[in-house]
Order: C-alpha cells, then sequence, then structure tokens
C-alpha cells in the first residue's frame, strides 16, 4: 500500500500519531514536507588540476579495446539544491588511465557529457590508476551550467586500497579529499567473462 | 596541489651550464625540511618542517623571527619583491603581511572564507594580490586595515598565476579555466584575453623591459606574448612530458630559469636555462638535490640541504 504524504499526514492526524501546532492545511504541510525532503546539498568542491585540458570530445565511452584495467561504468544525474534536474548542464570528466597516467598531449580519459532534459548521465571508463603525487585514485569532474555556479569536484572510489575496507575512519589519508561524500561505493556488474565496476554519483549544483 | 609541485621542484634545481657556482653561506635550520622559500633579498628563509610546521629564519644568523605551528594551516608564502614584506596565506582565508625586518605589527585580514592558493606582490609591494582556491582573484591595497581594490573572475576555478608589469600597469592573471587576462591597473578594467591555451598556465613573468611575457604550463612549454596585444608571438621547444612550474628572468636580461616536472610525477623536477632571443636552452645538472632557489640581485641562488644545514650558493 503506498500513502502520498498528504493522505500519510491525514490519517497520522487522525489517529492522534502526529499533533499539528500550526494553522497550516495538511495539504500545505505535505508540500512543505515534499519540498523539505528534496532539498539536495550542494556536491562538495574537491581541487580541480592541474591537468584540466579544453576542449575534450563529447563521449561517453572513454575506455578504447584492449585498454588495460577493470573496466568502470560511472552514472548519475546532475540536480540543483532544491532537487530538480538540471536540464543544460555540460559535464567534463577526466582522469588518469589504468597506469596512473594522464594524457595531456591527447584526449584519452577525457570526454564531456550533456546530459539533456532528462539530467543523467553515463560514462564508460576504466578504474583510473594511482597518479605518483596523489594518494587515491580518482576522477576529476568540471560542470557548468547557466545561472549555477560551476561545480569542480572528484569522485573517489570506496574499494581503494588506501582506505583499508574503512573509507569512513580513513578517507582523510588523501589530504584533497575534502568529504566523505565524494568516496562512493562501487557495484561490481557484469558476468564472470566481464565484470564491471559500477558507480553511482549525483551531482548537485548550487544557483547562481 | 599545484603550489606543492611548485615547492617540489626547487629540489633539484641546480646549475653547471651557467657557471660555477660560489658558496654564499651555511645556516642552522630549526628542523628538517624538504624545501624552502628564500627571500629576493637572500636575508631569510621560511623553513617547511616535515612536522608541517612552518619556520621563518633570518640568513645567516638562523634566528627564528616567526613560528606557524602545523594546526595554524599556513598554506602559501610569497616575499614582496623588494623583500620587505612577508604575506602568509591561511587555509581558513586569512592573510597576513609580516614585514621582513623591524618591529612593525604585522596585518591581518581576512580575505576569503576558503584556502589562499596562491598570492603575487605588486613590484611596488603597495598592493598584493590575493588568490583564494575556486573564487575570483583579488587585488588588496596594502595599509593598515586592506582595501580591496578590484576582483579578478574566471570562468571557473580560482587564480594560478599572476603577474605585474614593471611599471605596475598591467596585470596579468591565469585562471583554472585556463584563460589569460590582461587588466589595466589604473582602471582595473580587463583589456585583453587569450584564450589559446588549452591547458592550464602555471608560470607568468613579465620580461625586464614589460614588452613581453612569459608563460608556462602544462603544455610543456614557455610561450612568449606580446604584453601590448596579449598575442602569442613564438614558442619554445617543449620539454616533453613535463609541465613548467617556474619562470624568472635573471639580471642580465637575456636568461629565463625554468623549473619543469613530470607529468607522470615519476621522475624528480629538472631545470633549464633559456636564452630568451635565441631560443638556446642548457640544460641545468644536479649534483645534490636543492631545495629552494631564487633570483636574487640578478643572480641565481640557491641552497641544499642536508639534515638541518642548509648551504647556499650563487651562479655565475
Amino acid at each position: 500500500m503506498h500513502f502520498t504524504r498528504r493522505e500519510l499526514l491525514e490519517r497520522c492526524a487522525a489517529f492522534g500519531a502526529v499533533t499539528l501546532a500550526t494553522s497550516l492545511p495538511l495539504s500545505a504541510l505535505a508540500t512543505e514536507w515534499d519540498e523539505a525532503e528534496k532539498k539536495k546539498q550542494p556536491t562538495p568542491f574537491c581541487e580541480l588540476g592541474p591537468f584540466y585540458k579544453r576542449e575534450a570530445p563529447h563521449t561517453s565511452v572513454m575506455r578504447a579495446a584492449g585498454d588495460s584495467g577493470m573496466p568502470l561504468a560511472i552514472s548519475g544525474a546532475v540536480y540543483n539544491t532544491r532537487g530538480e534536474i538540471v536540464p543544460d548542464a555540460k559535464v567534463e570528466i577526466w582522469q588518469t588511465d589504468n597506469d596512473g597516467h594522464y594524457d595531456v598531449d591527447g584526449y584519452r580519459y577525457r570526454a564531456v557529457l550533456e546530459p539533456g532534459a532528462k539530467g543523467s548521465y553515463a560514462v564508460e571508463s576504466v578504474m583510473p590508476g594511482h597518479y605518483p603525487d596523489r594518494v587515491c585514485q580518482h576522477v576529476h569532474y568540471l560542470i557548468t551550467a547557466p545561472g549555477h555556479k560551476p561545480l569542480i569536484t572528484q569522485l573517489y572510489f570506496a574499494t581503494d586500497p588506501v582506505f583499508e575496507g574503512d573509507p569512513d575512519k580513513n578517507f582523510h589519508r588523501d589530504p584533497l579529499i575534502t568529504s566523505r561524500e565524494l568516496v562512493r561505493p562501487v557495484m561490481i556488474k557484469g558476468d564472470p567473462k566481464q565484470i564491471i565496476a559500477a558507480v553511482n554519483f549525483d551531482l548537485v549544483m548550487e544557483t547562481l | 596541489m599545484m603550489r606543492q609541485m611548485v615547492a617540489a621542484a626547487f629540489l633539484v634545481l641546480c646549475v653547471s651550464a651557467m657557471g660555477a657556482s660560489k658558496p654564499i653561506t651555511k645556516v642552522q635550520l630549526p628542523c628538517e625540511s624538504r624545501y624552502q622559500d628564500l627571500s629576493p633579498t637572500g636575508t631569510q628563509l621560511v623553513v617547511h618542517c616535515k612536522d608541517r610546521s612552518v619556520r621563518v629564519v633570518d640568513v645567516p644568523e638562523g634566528t627564528e623571527r616567526h613560528v606557524f605551528p602545523a594546526d595554524q594551516h599556513a598554506n602559501n608564502f610569497v616575499y614582496s619583491q623588494d623583500g620587505s614584506w612577508l604575506a602568509v596565506g591561511f587555509e581558513d582565508g586569512t592573510v597576513e603581511l609580516f614585514p621582513s625586518r623591524g618591529a612593525s605589527s604585522p596585518i591581518r585580514w581576512k580575505a576569503s572564507s576558503r584556502r589562499i592558493d596562491m598570492m603575487y606582490f605588486f613590484p611596488d609591494a603597495k598592493a598584493l594580490v590575493v588568490g583564494p582556491v575556486d573564487s575570483p582573484g583579488q587585488v588588496w591595497e596594502i595599509a593598515a586595515t586592506p582595501t580591496l581594490r578590484a576582483t579578478l573572475p574566471f570562468a571557473f576555478g580560482g587564480l594560478i598565476a599572476c603577474a605585474v608589469s614593471p611599471d605596475g600597469k598591467l596585470l596579468v592573471a591565469a585562471g583554472d579555466d585556463t584563460v589569460l587576462r590582461w587588466y589595466d591597473t589604473a582602471t582595473w578594467k580587463k583589456t585583453r584575453e587569450n584564450g589559446d591555451f588549452l591547458l592550464e598556465t602555471f608560470a607568468l613573468t613579465f620580461t625586464p623591459d614589460g614588452k613581453h611575457v612569459l608563460a608556462g604550463g602544462a603544455d610543456a612549454r614557455i610561450t612568449v606574448l606580446d604584453a601590448a596585444t596579449a598575442k602569442q608571438l613564438r614558442q619554445f621547444p617543449p620539454e616533453a612530458g613535463s609541465s613548467v612550474a617556474f619562470i624568472d628572468v635573471l639580471g642580465d636580461k637575456q636568461h629565463a630559469a625554468t623549473v619543469y616536472f613530470d607529468d607522470a610525477g615519476e621522475k624528480p623536477p629538472h631545470a633549464m636555462l633559456w636564452d630568451i632571443a635565441s631560443v638556446k636552452s642548457a640544460a641545468m645538472q644536479s649534483d645534490a638535490p636543492l631545495t629552494c632557489g631564487a633570483v636574487v640581485g640578478g643572480k641565481l641562488w640557491v641552497c641544499s640541504a642536508d639534515g638541518k644545514t642548509l648551504t647556499m650558493s650563487q651562479y655565475e
């Protein structure tokens, strides 16, 4: 059985489970409650550089046949802090290859994604290697959209050996990780012949 | 991260191609230190200690002038070009200015709510450019109560590098968005823009005559720009697999000392000396890892720390 927020409030009020100390009607309260639950905290900032490169190709496939490293599928959606989809966002992603090297001369493992009206994005890659000057594996993000503050952040993986299985406790081992929220769980998918690491990373932008 | 790379770039700055080195002095350091910042007068050192504290000492006495414990999170240090001020940027967005000599009180103010990642003094030391992370650059007039004179916006991110012409009339700012922007410092209007760079610029400097700007960054090469038009004039050959972290013109006005870091993060940084006019280069070989460097009185000074003893030398 599924109740709307309004129906639930009405039932709770009828049974005395909720005491309303406000003159607002139940319908308005339900709307406010819904809105409050939709609100999202902006995705924390995390360093841009130093290897950002403009004019990356528009592609959702960064992984090429024969590339070393565990295939990685990253997906998510771009929201504003009201929980609404940002339909005209541009998501730029870049990372090292599986050996921990950035391609500065070309555009390997660099992509521009345009989530469009649905706001969702997906990209195929490989697990980035450990860049020697950094502690953790990471994927860089730059998200821009009209009317929104540009968002610069990085995605980290809960499976990173640096965390020793406990990112809650150990995420500070990389001094650049500004928030535990940036360390995302990794789901192993696919058949035994083609295992894929899947990560969801929703992005929340602040309006200007 | 870039700040750390630039600091690390001094670890091996040393010169053989330029001629013999002349030892200047030895300094007893208050701690073991991987790198230091040398003042442009060669009379003060900012010592970054292994315990993450930072200590400012006089050269050659080694007398401690200031101590910044690790929990103060001092993040960025820069001297004015005349050596009269030391600016310290903190993680909480505070900036503190210390007179290098004398008993005057420091000037402290909250420039931003964000970490201070970059600072740059005007040649006359009357203004300070402050770069909070992921925020517009700021230009502060130095006074007992500093005044914000201008903000330097970017499409995204913050300020990476900055240079002001010797006459103080032009400012060039390099942002995370890879664009170089020119400002008239009298009006603070943006006069030119150069969007030719696809990658970030980490180092900027004017030539002593103010006619050219040398820019270097993740594209592995030095680009010479016309200061008046912001257009590219020529590019030096790239150092493949490297990024330019530091450029400074020596007192002969003909040579630029540059430091490159390895993009793969595997090899130590290396240094080159470029003849600006002929674009001929000489690699600078290192006998011992060096830990700081600066152009002092037009000459390249470098230092090497062994334990708590630092040796300072000058290259002719």
